[in-house]
């Protein structure tokens, strides 16, 4: 992997593991487990746009492109048999999750919890849906499952729960970078996110019939969980976690996940998700490719676009465009209404995004406060963004939150040959190396 | 009634029970214990419903 990978060959506690990714820049695979025979462990493999590229097989500038694509050509999954994934089957009291390496990632959790997972459910009426939620340890067969925010799989439940029923679900572990990637993506609630994933991959994905449950599992994932969530609401004690927004959280309330069935490879390797840096590089992409989606659907032509990982790659999106009159606000709006990203920025195609002196140039010289700002009041929100205080929600409370666009386009009215940029003559012609 | 604890289960019931504590405290505290060890003695402690929760974090 272009050197990016880095070899742990000495026996490590599973309570290490984390703060070992955490110092390492490269990917780390962990040979050998203290107490775990048999099992291996990949941590951070994509905590950098650089890796996050290189398992797309694009440049670092086009993965939001990239996953644009695999977007507009969805491919169907198949079911295989035979799958790697099935190679041990563990069901009644043969379901011990203290027999995986269930690992420790900082300091103000209130458990371990599996980071990096791939979650399917189903409804009757919306179909299969795929999500990543984190599953905090409780005992041998059962998790909590952080079903706070809105998402497809939180409305599923609730349907189940109203009708006093189990929600079955299946966790999958150690999966291509691609599932994870969609099941970031907020698809539209009909829409599997199988097909995206398949899309992306340009092949069906290859899956799994479940044991235990009427659901299907990527056929190469390393482990997967089996069982149903409880109909006991948002009851459970669960948490703090280290969030993706790199807060330490507060506990929270959510369902619990009865295991029935794990399966797992032969010789399986565990997939920690190195929270937050890894979770907020897998963001990007998706929030950047929703933004692209979100500007064309509005007719608006977007050059590029940067959800900046000091945003987790999720709550900022930037955009440079070739704007016609009006397009400033039009780019807003249409941004604003991507997920919960609650700060937009849009500058013209001069700009560029990814330089923050040239962005804070245009802030500063092309916006006026009374006209560049859109305010928008009672969005949809986070739990996690303190200045919500979803605390004050109550048990499975929803919150919402302002959001803000700034137009930093060249006003109407006001010529470009205002912002011809300073150039120092002679520069083109006059070189250094020529007088030394 | 309580199912019977396990020594380790039990030492810990009466580590947060001495002094309420975060988590990673008490991982600290038995180190020395093989971590599926310290895994399921915790889930005694979970399914016995002896644990609650406050927003410092705190397990008690």
């Amino acid at each position: 992997m272009a050197g990016e990978l880095g070899r742990f060959r000495v026996p490590v506690d599973v309570r290490d593991v984390s703060a070992l990714c955490a110092q390492s820049r490269q990917a780390s695979l962990f040979e050998t487990l203290k107490d775990y025979p048999g099992w291996r462990l990949a941590g951070a493999l994509l905590t950098s746009r650089k890796r996050l590229a290189l398992a797309m097989g694009c440049a670092e500038d086009e993965v939001a492109r990239r996953f644009e694509e695999g977007l507009g050509r969805l491919i169907e999954p198949v079911v295989v048999e035979n799958a790697p994934c099935q190679q041990i089957v563990l069901t009644g009291d043969a379901v011990d999750l203290a027999a995986i390496p269930y690992p420790m990632m900082h300091l103000f959790d209130g458990g371990p919890y599996l980071s990096g997972t791939f979650v399917v459910s189903k409804d009757p009426e919306f179909g299969r849906n795929c999500g990543s939620y984190r599953l905090m340890y409780r005992s041998p067969n059962e998790t909590g499952i952080d079903l706070v925010s809105p998402s497809d799989m939180r409305l599923y439940y609730q349907r189940r729960l109203d009708q006093g029923k189990t929600l079955e679900i299946a966790v999958a572990i150690g999966c291509h970078p691609y599932e994870m990637l969609a099941a970031s993506y907020k698809a539209p609630i009909d829409l599997d996110e199988y097909w995206v994933a398949g899309g992306l991959h340009g092949s069906p994905v290859p899956l799994a019939k479940c044991r235990t449950v009427d659901l299907e599992v990527p056929a190469d994932a390393e482990l997967v969980l089996e069982g149903e969530l409880l109909p006991i609401g948002w009851t459970a004690d669960e948490g703090p976690f280290g969030e993706f927004s790199q807060i330490s959280g507060d506990v929270k309330w959510n369902p619990v996940f009865r295991i029935k069935c794990i399966m797992h490879r032969r010789d399986p390797i565990f997939y920690l998700l190195q929270m937050p840096w890894e979770n907020d590089w897998l963001a990007a992409p998706v929030t950047e490719a929703a933004g692209l989606r979100a500007l064309r659907n509005a007719s608006v032509q977007p050059v590029a676009i940067r959800a900046p990982v000091g945003s987790c790659g999720y709550w900022t999106l930037i955009a440079s465009i070739r704007k016609r009159p009006g397009e400033g606000k039009n780019a807003l709006l249409a941004l604003l209404s991507v997920a919960e990203v609650k700060l937009a920025i849009v500058t013209d195609d001069d700009i560029d995004i990814h330089n923050p002196d040239d962005l804070d140039w245009a802030m500063t010289f092309r916006v006026q406060a009374d006209r560049d700002l859109i305010v928008v009041q009672g969005a949809r929100g986070k739990h996690i963004d303190p200045s919500i205080k979803s605390w004050e929600l109550g048990k499975g409370g929803l919150p919402t939150t302002a959001k803000l666009g700034i137009d930093a386009t060249i006003p109407e009215g006001v010529p470009k040959k205002l912002y011809r940029r300073i150039r120092v003559y002679g520069q083109d012609r006059v070189k250094p190396e020529d007088y030394r | 009634m309580r199912r019977a604890m396990s020594p380790l289960a039990s030492t810990l019931i009466r580590e947060i029970t001495d002094r309420p504590q975060q988590f990673h405290q008490l991982v600290d505290v038995q180190r020395e214990v093989p971590w599926p060890d310290f895994l399921r003695a915790w889930g005694e402690l979970r399914r016995a419903e002896i644990l609650s929760r406050d927003e410092t974090r705190r397990s008690h």
